[in-house]
């Protein structure tokens, strides 16, 4: 399942780098996520205030 | 009519934007004058040959670039500051000594970069004539004058901003300026490691043009469209967020974009191709927010049944829709075409970078800051409603045109380096010279120079215009 | 319910906006620490040892440095003293560097230094393009070490009259004007015989810098007239 990392020197983000992809999926997921967080709570704050 | 509040006169703050300006103008002449000395000896090699040599009026080019795009957006700060926070701008004093501080220092460097032009290979060569780092060539010395101007502007910015009234825009301004001026500090020592080197240089280079200095642009455009159009404030802050957001999501990150070959680690490939591939979605959102909030301001207007224009300065709104153009354009397709690595590896030091580069710095800020000058010109001389007159539309058409086919005849220069120079003959000293001296190569270069000295007329319209629209009588006062 | 959607409300932006910028903000500092590591310079001691590193140590240039293809890494990689026939450096084959190849490692490490000062000083970058950054009025420099006009039989190092790349090479830095190979020339820039040798030494250490592969194919096609 997992690649063998072609990268000198291996690292954390070396081994998120799995193929096309994996790395730049991931990061851009993490970053994205806690914005429906965020979108929650405007949103009962919204229901409050109206 | 959009903005009664504009009105530079009694206004400190505004006083120092003015002189902020005078000198960004006169550096932005430099800039070009010695753009053509170096266009020229591309066609001319023997052109000032061991008197200046393309490295110095590279250099000049370059830097005169940065500085008058630097005192140009300090002064818009300056000018806007008193408009956003309702308050004249706390610690004027100060910001005045300071503009004088810098205006000395660049000049003894420009003096020293101009006659002096190389050192011995030692730290005093550093010190004192220029450290050899594209873009912040400054000496140290140097260096160490910009942190203390530009803390000096920051504290200025912040006591403001504070102080008065802070709207949505002094909040982006106040986190964006610090970290601009933080940044410098990445680029202030010397190491022998040069990948080390590159890699905290980027730091300076990227994270001002493809991240803060865009959330600038942002800022200010929205600063633009309340003044100009009376544009709905909570409308444009709220897209002036939406930006900040996507401008840094993809600028910071993006930044990987510079570290595929610098002899930093392979998963940068990835980091670097995403996210900067990213980086033109907001400029595409800041086009559509341009021309959206222009649209309805015109149309809630032409519904009252007076069909007056809602724009109160029309150079000034011209320049700031081509930024919103200009910058989708140079800095986001120009940029798009060669951010990925599988493309990269082959136009990465080659005319095409340049070719962005030309677009990019003139239509992400070159334009927006001219259109600051027009503002500051409608205030200090009182005008309602500015118009345009025929030295500002010779000067718009004359430099978008003059840049735009200097970037037409850098990427043409470009496709020969990328193709015979590079995926040929391998990169190698004779490949680079095969490419140069291609027939495609050579009229490419004489195009440039051609557009580079039609963009230099325009220059010159353009500063005939800034000196003399204040008094014109077809303004309506 | 809220007449307003969350989507137009600008708290909600600014609030993403200050996560995304903040967090962006702290992967770019992890990285530049995952980074650091891997490009910090190494030592002499790693290259005596056989240990791999992205920025060999200053000693490098004792060794003979080749840039071939690596099938493991799918592009060119340089490699320090011989190749091992499995997609690593050997650390084995030494070259001797203006006569000599036991340079210590603070003899190596004061002779990149002054060529890294002589880099900036001379503003190098200004013309020519390191790493494939600079200006594009000159050829890149990343791998002029190991370009074939500088090789034993190669047309620069014939034209200068000298026997070996390096010493070639610190010739031409010295006297460019004298030897003009193009219309375009490299001006005079007062460069030392000192500062020459370390220019070169410079020139030989960023040639074993592992850039991934940048730039593709170099120096592996000769004879090559106008691109046929």
């Amino acid at each position: 399942m997992f690649e063998p990392m072609t990268d000198v020197v291996p690292s954390f983000f070396a081994w998120l780098n799995q193929g096309p992809l994996t790395l730049t999926i991931f990061l851009h997921t993490v970053i994205i996520l806690p914005m429906f967080w965020i979108y929650k709570q405007e949103k009962t704050r919204l229901e409050k205030e109206s | 009519m959009a903005n009664n509040h504009l009105t530079g006169i009694g206004s400190e703050s505004k006083q120092l934007a003015t002189w902020y300006f005078t000198f960004a103008a006169i550096l932005f002449g430099a800039q070009l004058l010695f753009g053509l000395v170096a266009a020229i000896q591309y066609v001319m090699p023997g052109f000032l040959f061991e008197l200046l040599d393309f490295s110095v009026a590279r250099m000049l080019h370059i830097n005169a670039l940065v500085v008058w795009m630097v005192f140009a957006m300090f002064g818009s700060v300056y000018w806007l500051l008193p408009d956003e926070t309702g308050i004249e701008t706390i610690g004027i004093k100060i910001g005045k000594l300071l503009y004088w501080v810098f205006v000395a220092a660049i000049v003894v460097v420009v003096l020293v970069y101009l006659f002096v032009q190389v050192g011995p290979a030692d730290e005093t060569s550093i010190w004192f004539i220029h450290e050899g780092r594209e873009y912040i060539e400054a000496p140290r010395w140097a260096d160490f004058g910009i942190v203390v101007v530009a803390l000096g502007f920051v504290a200025n910015l912040f006591l403001t901003g504070t102080a008065g009234n802070r709207s949505g825009i002094v909040t982006v301004l106040m986190a964006d300026m610090i970290a601009f001026a933080g940044l410098y500090l990445a680029g202030m020592f010397f190491t022998d490691n040069i990948s080390v080197d590159q890699y905290w240089w980027w730091w300076v280079i990227h994270l001002w043009v493809e991240a803060t200095w865009e959330v600038y642009v942002g800022a200010i455009a929205a600063y633009g469209l309340i003044t100009m159009i009376g544009a709905h404030r909570k409308v444009v802050e709220m897209w002036l967020w939406i930006e900040v957001a996507m401008l840094f999501g993809s600028g910071i990150l993006g930044i990987g974009h510079h570290y595929f070959w610098i002899g930093t680690p392979e998963y940068w490939w990835e980091i670097g191709a995403l996210f900067s591939a990213l980086e033109p979605l907001p400029l595409v959102a800041m086009f559509i927010h341009v021309l959206y909030d222009w649209g309805k301001t015109q149309g809630a207007q032409d519904a009252t049944g007076v069909e007056v224009s809602v724009i109160n300065n029309k150079p000034a709104f011209t320049w700031f829709v081509l930024n919103a153009f200009g910058n989708f354009l140079g800095a986001g397709i120009w940029g798009f075409f060669h951010t990925l690595p599988q493309v990269n590896l082959y136009t990465h030091g080659t005319q095409f970078t340049s070719a962005h580069g030309h677009l990019a710095f003139f239509g992400a800020y070159a334009t927006i800051l001219i259109g600051m000058m027009y503002i500051a010109v409608q205030g200090t001389n009182g005008i309602k409603v500015m118009k345009h007159t025929k030295s500002s539309l010779w000067a718009v058409s004359m430099i978008c045109g003059g840049v735009m086919g200097m970037t037409v005849a850098l990427t043409v220069a470009g496709y020969v380096q990328v193709l015979v120079s590079r995926a040929q003959m391998g990169a190698t000293w004779a490949g680079y010279f095969d490419g140069q001296s291609g027939m495609w190569f050579a009229q490419a270069m004489d195009w440039r120079l051609v557009m580079g000295a039609v963009t230099f007329l325009g220059f010159l319209f353009l500063a005939k215009d800034l000196l003399s629209t204040g008094k014109n009588p077809v303004h309506e006062r | 319910m809220a007449k307003t959607s969350v989507w137009s409300d600008n708290r909600f932006w600014q609030r993403s906006a200050g996560w995304i910028t903040g967090f962006a903000a702290v992967l770019l500092i992890w990285l530049t620490f995952d980074t650091a590591g891997q490009i910090a310079m190494g030592t002499d001691e790693d290259l005596k040892n056989g240990v791999t590193k992205r920025v060999p140590g200053p000693t490098v240039i004792n060794y003979k440095i080749t840039y071939e293809m690596s099938d493991k890494r799918g592009h060119e990689v340089p490699y320090i003293g011989g190749n091992d026939g499995k997609g690593g450096s050997l650390f084995q084959e030494k070259q001797k560097f203006f006569g000599r190849d036991d340079y210590s490692e603070e003899e190596a490490a004061a002779l990149l230094h002054l060529g890294k000062l002589g880099s900036q000083t001379k503003n190098c970058m200004n013309c020519h393009t390191l790493l494939g950054n600079g200006a594009y009025y000159a050829p890149d420099l990343t791998k002029a070490w190991l370009d074939p006009a500088w090789q034993d039989d190669g047309t620069m190092q014939a034209m200068t009259g000298k026997s070996t790349k390096e010493e070639a090479m610190a010739e031409f830095l010295q006297h460019p004007s004298t030897y003009p190979t193009h219309a375009r020339m490299m001006p005079d820039l007062g460069i030392t015989a000192e500062e020459a040798k370390g220019l070169v030494a410079f020139l030989k250490h960023m040639s074993s810098i592992d850039t991934n592969g940048f730039p593709r194919n170099f120096g592996k096609i000769r004879g090559a007239v106008n691109g046929k």
